[in-house]
């Protein structure tokens, strides 16, 4: 339910960089609510928050407004009818404009609902009748203004912590499963995906450190945190703002002893060492699912810079059959051939039938920012939810 | 604590009242600065400190002279917070500072020379300790610690305050100063940026008109946000000119100039003396340092983990983890150097076997593929100068200059 910080935040200091109208705020920065002001003394005890008190997924007049204005997703419509819907189809839809102002207790879902609200949407995403895009459209808009009502009432149990890694999951699978899509909008569907996925982590970290207990980290906190640097391996592209060193210094012991930070943090040697052979192989051994896809961007750009090394240092007279470099990239022959392709590179069949890369060709050019991505062969994980 | 009669309290009270206006009158501001200075537990302010306890409310001898009402909102805040410091009360203590502060600053606005200037300093100073002594405090207590957040925001005002046409500007850099010791204590960095930014760009600076203590400073924060953000060449000027311009005989700052220039000249190719390492006790890099001399990717990989949670802490665990492409380099030299011994002619070919061997003497366990991963590595970052047979599973080395010194460029540059 809705437990009150006691913040008392160990060695860590939240400084949230970012996080906007989501982050998690502790109670001392929460402006005095407005029929407080007689009350003396700078104790923040007595500011309120609302406790939201919508028993459906969705508002009931913002569901009979919908209804009317014919504004239903093809989710929310009662037997495809876009001007009708049900308390078991119609979810809260994200409001940019809200202002705390204006909420009242009846809009806003607790968090028992909140969480059936979840476990529904997220059942959505194995729906075949829609294009994954509609679906995670929907899904992303839903979450979104769950975690909105999270943020007006300032909640943050764990089942709060719970919710919040969810919606995380769900943006990483989103990124995975956009990269099946075609059409204009794809692209800035998955900028916006990361941009969500940046503010769902920030507000995550935010409430594992609020409420910490000295030395104690959460069941999923390491992973969840693992992700972090998997979005930082490029130090150059700071997704979420703060250098790597200056974040490492902020992790408790613990954490820092993680079997998912040390992952990560071998990746990260690899990564930065040009290392291709070990961070490949350290991604197929031990990478957790949600690490897999955050690092696909990063697989790509190593096996493209192996192709790159491999074209530059080689001895001529020896080009290098694909067949190992297949092997040592862990992709498929064919994918192979298929990178060297948007390499700029070509590629021959050798005198004995097997296929091979003249090294030394001068067209190397990096391939485009794609979806691209291909299958990482050897990899243990399930590829499951 | 002493006691003390009111009669006492009341003469103590009072000539504190006298100094403080005479400091003012007079444009003392050594005077000005003893009398503000609460971190230096001077004798003098904790027995006013006593006498005030004893008094109760100064406001009445303060409203008595018209010499002293005129400050009165100062003064009534400063010997609140005085008060409470005595008592160990440091959230109450930095409270009344604030508001002594502010009030202070506007008083320091309407004085048109710039005699005041290191009583400003006093006053910076002594709310960014106070503060976090405030958000030890609060910690200790279960509360959320915000104390120190909101000295920054006051130095930020102050900040403002000096940066303008007149001779007040020159103390806009130790403000500066005080500001980055706050974020990084904080862990907000990022908040420099805007700072660093007014400094740098503004018209009305002069970098060369403020004092050198202060550019020191401002060089060896500067510098450690470019090693944060692992700009090595920038780095390299920021803290080599903090290390030049320090006072040598200021050895705990030179040490910790030290602790991160060190890093960044050896990313550079630079090594220093064991002996710089000894005379500043900087023996967490002495391994390192060893291992690049010595190509033992070993000791290196040891020295890291044996200091790990300090590495991490100061932020340069993953510049020196980047190292291990070097000593790769340097393991390479030596094989080289040991083949020419045995067999000039055909020195200059590395068997990927043989590195492979080398390594299992360290202790590192590697395929063949990955040795030929990291050789190909090396001669793509120009650390190593020749070509890949891979069929022949071979590096030939360049005849000429085959492992090229970094001469101050980072690798791969």
């Amino acid at each position: 339910m809705n437990r009150r910080s006691r913040g008392s935040s160990s060695s860590s200091s939240s400084g949230s960089v970012g996080g906007a109208s989501d982050s998690y705020r502790r109670r001392s920065d929460v402006p005095r609510n407005r029929s407080n002001d007689n009350t003396k003394g700078g104790d923040s005890a007595d500011v309120s928050f609302i406790v939201g008190t919508c028993s459906s997924m969705c508002p009931e007049r913002e569901r009979v407004t919908r209804e009317r204005l014919r504004d239903l997703s093809v989710f929310e419509r009662l037997h495809g009818n876009p001007t009708k819907s049900s308390s078991d189809l119609a979810v809260k839809k994200f409001c940019r404009t809200l202002s705390a102002a204006d909420v009242q207790a009846s809009d806003v879902r607790p968090l028992s609902v909140l969480e059936e609200t979840l476990s529904y949407l997220l059942s959505l995403l194995d729906s075949r009748e829609h294009p994954f895009e509609v679906v995670h459209d929907f899904i992303f808009d839903r979450t979104r203004s769950i975690r909105q009502d999270l943020s007006i009432q300032n909640l943050a149990s764990e089942g709060v912590i719970h919710l919040y890694e969810e919606i995380v999951k769900f943006h990483v699978i989103s990124r995975q499963r956009l990269q099946g899509c075609s059409g204009t909008s794809i692209s800035s569907m998955h900028h916006l995906n990361m941009e969500q996925l940046a503010k769902t982590l920030t507000t995550l970290y935010n409430i594992y450190d609020a409420n910490r207990k000295p030395d104690y980290i959460y069941e999923n906190e390491a992973e969840f945190r693992s992700l972090y640097v998997l979005l930082h391996l490029n130090t150059s592209s700071g997704v979420m703002g703060e250098p790597l060193s200056l974040w490492f210094r902020k992790l408790t012991s613990n954490l820092i002893k993680s079997k998912e930070m040390c992952f990560v943090r071998k990746l990260l040697r690899s990564y930065r060492n040009g290392n291709y052979r070990s961070f490949l192989r350290t991604t197929a051994s031990e990478a957790t699912y949600l690490q897999y896809c955050i690092s696909e961007p990063h697989i790509r750009e190593m096996r493209s810079f192996a192709v790159e090394c491999i074209n530059n240092v080689c001895y001529k007279l020896q080009p290098y059959p694909l067949l190992r470099l297949s092997h040592n990239l862990m992709m498929k022959e064919m994918d192979v051939e298929s990178l060297c392709h948007e390499c700029g590179l070509e590629i021959r069949t050798d005198s004995d039938g097997s296929i091979v890369l003249p090294t030394k060709q001068t067209n190397f050019c990096r391939p485009k920012e794609g979806f691209r991505n291909y299958d990482l062969i050897g990899i243990e994980v399930e590829r499951l939810l | 604590m002493a006691y003390v009669s009111m009669g006492e309290a009341h003469r103590r009270i009072t000539e504190y009242l006298n100094r403080f206006c005479g400091a003012v009158s007079y444009q003392d501001s050594p005077m000005l600065c003893r009398l503000l200075s609460f971190s230096s537990n001077s004798p003098s302010l904790l027995s006013l400190a006593d006498a005030l306890n004893v008094f109760q409310d100064a406001s009445i001898l303060i409203r008595q002279s018209d010499k002293f009402s005129e400050y009165g909102e100062i003064l009534a805040h400063l010997f609140r917070s005085l008060q409470s410091y005595r008592f160990g009360n440091l959230v109450e203590a930095y409270l009344a500072f604030e508001k002594f502060a502010n009030a202070f600053v506007q008083e320091f606005r309407n004085w048109e020379s710039a005699w005041a200037l290191e009583a400003l300093y006093v006053v910076c100073y002594e709310i960014r300790i106070l503060a976090e002594k405030a958000d030890k405090e609060l910690t200790s207590n279960g509360k959320s610690p915000e104390k120190l957040k909101a000295a920054g925001s006051l130095l930020m005002k102050v900040f403002g305050v000096l940066a303008g046409k007149g001779p007040k500007r020159v103390g806009a850099l130790y403000v500066t100063c005080q500001l980055f010791k706050t974020y990084f204590k904080l862990g907000t960095v990022n908040l420099c940026r805007s700072v660093i930014r007014s400094i740098e760009t503004a018209r009305i600076f002069d970098y060369e008109e403020f004092p050198r203590r202060d550019k020191v400073t401002y060089m060896y924060y500067t510098g450690r946000l470019e090693v944060f953000n692992e700009n090595f060449p920038a780095a390299d000027t920021k803290l080599s000119y903090a290390l030049q311009h320090c006072n040598p005989k200021r050895e705990r700052n030179i040490r910790m100039i030290l602790k991160y220039l060190i890093p960044v000249k050896l990313s550079l190719g630079i090594i220093p003396k064991d002996e710089l390492l000894q005379k500043y006790n900087l023996h967490e890099y002495m391994n390192v340092v060893q291992a690049l001399r010595k190509g033992d990717l070993r000791l290196l990989r040891h020295a890291l983990q044996e200091h790990e949670d300090r590495f991490l802490r100061s932020g340069v665990y993953l510049v020196l983890e980047k190292l291990e492409l070097q000593v790769y380099q340097r393991l390479m030299k030596k094989i080289y150097i040991i083949q020419k011994l045995s067999d000039p002619a055909r020195a200059h070919q590395l068997k990927l076997e043989v590195i492979a061997k080398a390594l299992r003497w360290l202790e590192i366990d590697m395929d063949l593929d990955e040795v030929e991963c990291i050789m190909t590595i090396l001669i793509y970052k120009n650390l190593v100068k020749g070509y890949l047979a891979h069929k022949s599973k071979v590096v030939v080395l360049s005849k000429q200059d085959p492992f090229p010194k970094l001469n101050g460029k980072p690798v791969g540059s």
